[in-house]
């Protein structure tokens, strides 16, 4: 071995070249997964044959390809998800790769941000693929259907005309779809820092997922469950409190259910957006940092 | 005065067990000091400790009492371990990654990066022997190329110590001694080594100084040499001695109070004296 000194940057309490080493890997890892494009391909035929699951009116067919399309999407993220961030603490321990990436100077919390944004990467990655494939479908049928119309139209007044492509274009492709879509990636988000949180103190992948079907299941089910509570008994503190910490641990996931309203057709205001992609990002924000602060302490 | 490359002092470990009332006593007030330079051999059966102490000191496990530092830092800080290299014992690493991207990966954990990551990794593969393996994949390396890349990457930034634990184990005669070469190269090139190992033939030609736990307390430490050495006999080693001159002296200790044990070595093996460490204390 030579002589020569290595040049090693002074060590720095954060470093976004260290987390971004940490991300890329992570990204690396998980696209490695046969898992993933299991259910990325899945995910895109579904998408794809909702293109023939409709043969009724224009509005039904758009409607029903929204429907599916943005329901997979929704599930194959939140699968997902789940699938990737159960693995990646526990598979490093198991492999021991965790002791030599620590024993290097890396803080924990660097090492944590590291593999949630390789998550948060993979989730884009994949709800952007998803999104394109929707789109092309969506808009390919409604260039289908307008050019049907014009051919059937073609003795029509141009107002009637106007008039029914107008009523085409604002059931198709229109642009409350991308809130919808920014709101379902913020719900895998949130439950791959939920997942990732539960992975810190777990013994075991299966625990993990285990544990997050329960929260996926009664995050759907609290806010229902929670109406029902306070109408049927007294609103006291103690109620308001114990309602609070349920809704702390089990985020209300059927607030980021916005695809039924735009599949109905309705526009989705910009507060109603704000506010779910806020909630969005506050509890990703909150399950990461509780991760970090489990796995602060976690002994190796 | 220089500081020490690991202090350890009044160190306890204790494993609580979830829902009993009993815990596990992993390491007893250990207190231990390695200077810098020197390779010192943490020895002991399975269960007594080894590893235990190895992660306390590399801030993997937090001590239930004492302290250890590396060159005066506090091992719980993570800046403390810009100074550490450490190999884990059968790693594994990331299957996905060939040899090369797995030390450009730790190499930019650690600060490289441009042209002096690239030299050092070319640097690196070479000394270990696997320049023309630096584009496969780790999924397909044998255990003794695994534990050559892990070695290479507890080099990659050029640390004062580094920590081996059970750096042969499962690794060939060969590939054994390869690694035994390249500790001594470390040694030579003044960076402290701390391994844990089992094969005590090997840290016998390797260690200078060792220390043995079992059931978690040092129960032997010192300089290899005095630990082997037994105090009353004396080795007279001869160069072209006839067998007048071997009559002789054996007739010399024949007239005196003295007695010829062995003609030969009298010095005990490093097996033994780890033997009659471990054995003496009853196991709990």
């Amino acid at each position: 071995m030579s002589d020569q000194t290595v040049v090693v940057a002074r060590h720095r309490t954060f470093s976004f070249s260290r987390l971004f080493a940490i991300t890329t890997n992570t990204l690396t890892e998980l696209t490695r997964l046969k898992v993933f494009y299991v259910l990325l391909v899945f995910a895109l035929v579904l998408i794809g044959s909702s293109i023939f699951m409709a043969q009724f009116s224009f509005q039904q067919e758009f409607q029903i390809l929204k429907d599916v399309s943005l329901g997979a999407m929704s599930i194959f993220t939140s699968l997902l998800a789940i699938v990737a961030a159960a693995r990646l603490i526990p598979q490093d321990v198991e492999d021991r790769t965790i002791y030599t990436i620590l024993a290097k100077p890396v803080p924990r919390l660097e090492y944590l941000l590291g593999k949630i944004a390789g998550v948060l990467l993979l989730l884009a990655i994949s709800t952007l693929v998803m999104s394109a494939v929707f789109l092309f479908v969506l808009y390919a049928r409604e260039q289908s259907v307008i050019q049907m119309t014009l051919r059937q139209m073609s003795g029509a007044p141009r107002e009637q005309v106007d008039d029914a492509l107008r009523a085409i274009r604002s059931s198709a492709l229109n642009i409350d779809l991308f809130p919808g879509i920014i709101i379902i990636y913020l719900k895998a988000s949130l439950l791959a820092a939920l997942t990732l949180f539960v992975s810190t103190f777990a013994t075991t992948n299966i625990f993990t997922i285990v544990v997050m079907a329960f929260i996926y299941f009664i995050g759907h089910l609290q806010a229902t469950a929670r109406e029902y509570w306070l109408h049927e008994h007294s609103s006291g503190w103690i109620t308001r409190v114990f309602l609070a910490i349920v809704a702390l641990l089990f985020p209300d996931l059927q607030a980021f259910n916005l695809v039924d309203d735009i599949v109905a057709g309705a526009a989705i205001s910009i507060a109603l957006f704000l506010k779910t992609a806020v909630l969005g990002i506050f509890y990703t924000a909150i399950y990461t940092l509780l991760a970090a602060f489990v796995f602060y302490g976690k002994e190796l | 005065m220089t500081d020490p490359a690991i202090a350890v002092r009044g160190l306890t470990k204790i494993f609580p067990i979830p829902f009993h009332r009993q815990s596990i006593v992993a390491v007893r007030d250990l207190d231990l000091r390695v200077e810098p330079g020197e390779v010192y051999g943490l020895l002991g059966p399975n269960g007594s400790g080894k590893s235990t102490t190895l992660k306390i000191i590399l801030g993997l496990v937090s001590p239930t009492r004492g302290c250890t530092e590396i060159f005066g830092r506090d091992s719980r800080l993570v800046k403390s371990r810009e100074a550490v290299g450490f190999l884990p014992e059968n790693p594994y690493f990331y299957k996905y990654l060939s040899g090369e991207e797995t030390l450009r990966f730790f190499g930019r954990l650690c600060g490289l990066g441009g042209a002096g990551l690239k030299n050092r990794m070319d640097e690196l593969l070479e000394l270990v022997g696997l320049t023309n393996a630096r584009k496969r994949r780790l999924g397909t390396y044998s255990k003794g190329m695994l534990q050559r890349i892990g070695l290479a990457q507890a080099l990659i930034h050029d640390p004062r110590l580094v920590v081996l634990d059970e750096p042969t184990a499962g690794v060939d005669p060969a590939g054994s001694r390869e690694i035994r070469d390249l500790i001594l190269d470390l040694k030579r090139r003044g960076i402290t080594v701390l391994l844990s190992s089992h094969l005590l033939a090997q840290a016998q030609e390797i260690c200078d100084h060792v220390g043995i736990l079992a059931d978690g307390v040092l129960v032997r430490e010192g300089r290899l040499q005095e630990l082997i050495a037994i105090e009353n006999q004396t080795e007279l080693v001869i160069a072209n001695a006839s067998s007048d001159l071997v009559e002789e002296i054996e007739s010399l200790i024949k007239r005196s109070n003295a007695e010829l044990v062995a003609r030969r070595r009298s010095t005990t093996t490093l097996e033994k004296l780890f033997l009659d460490a471990t054995t003496e204390r009853p196991r709990s």
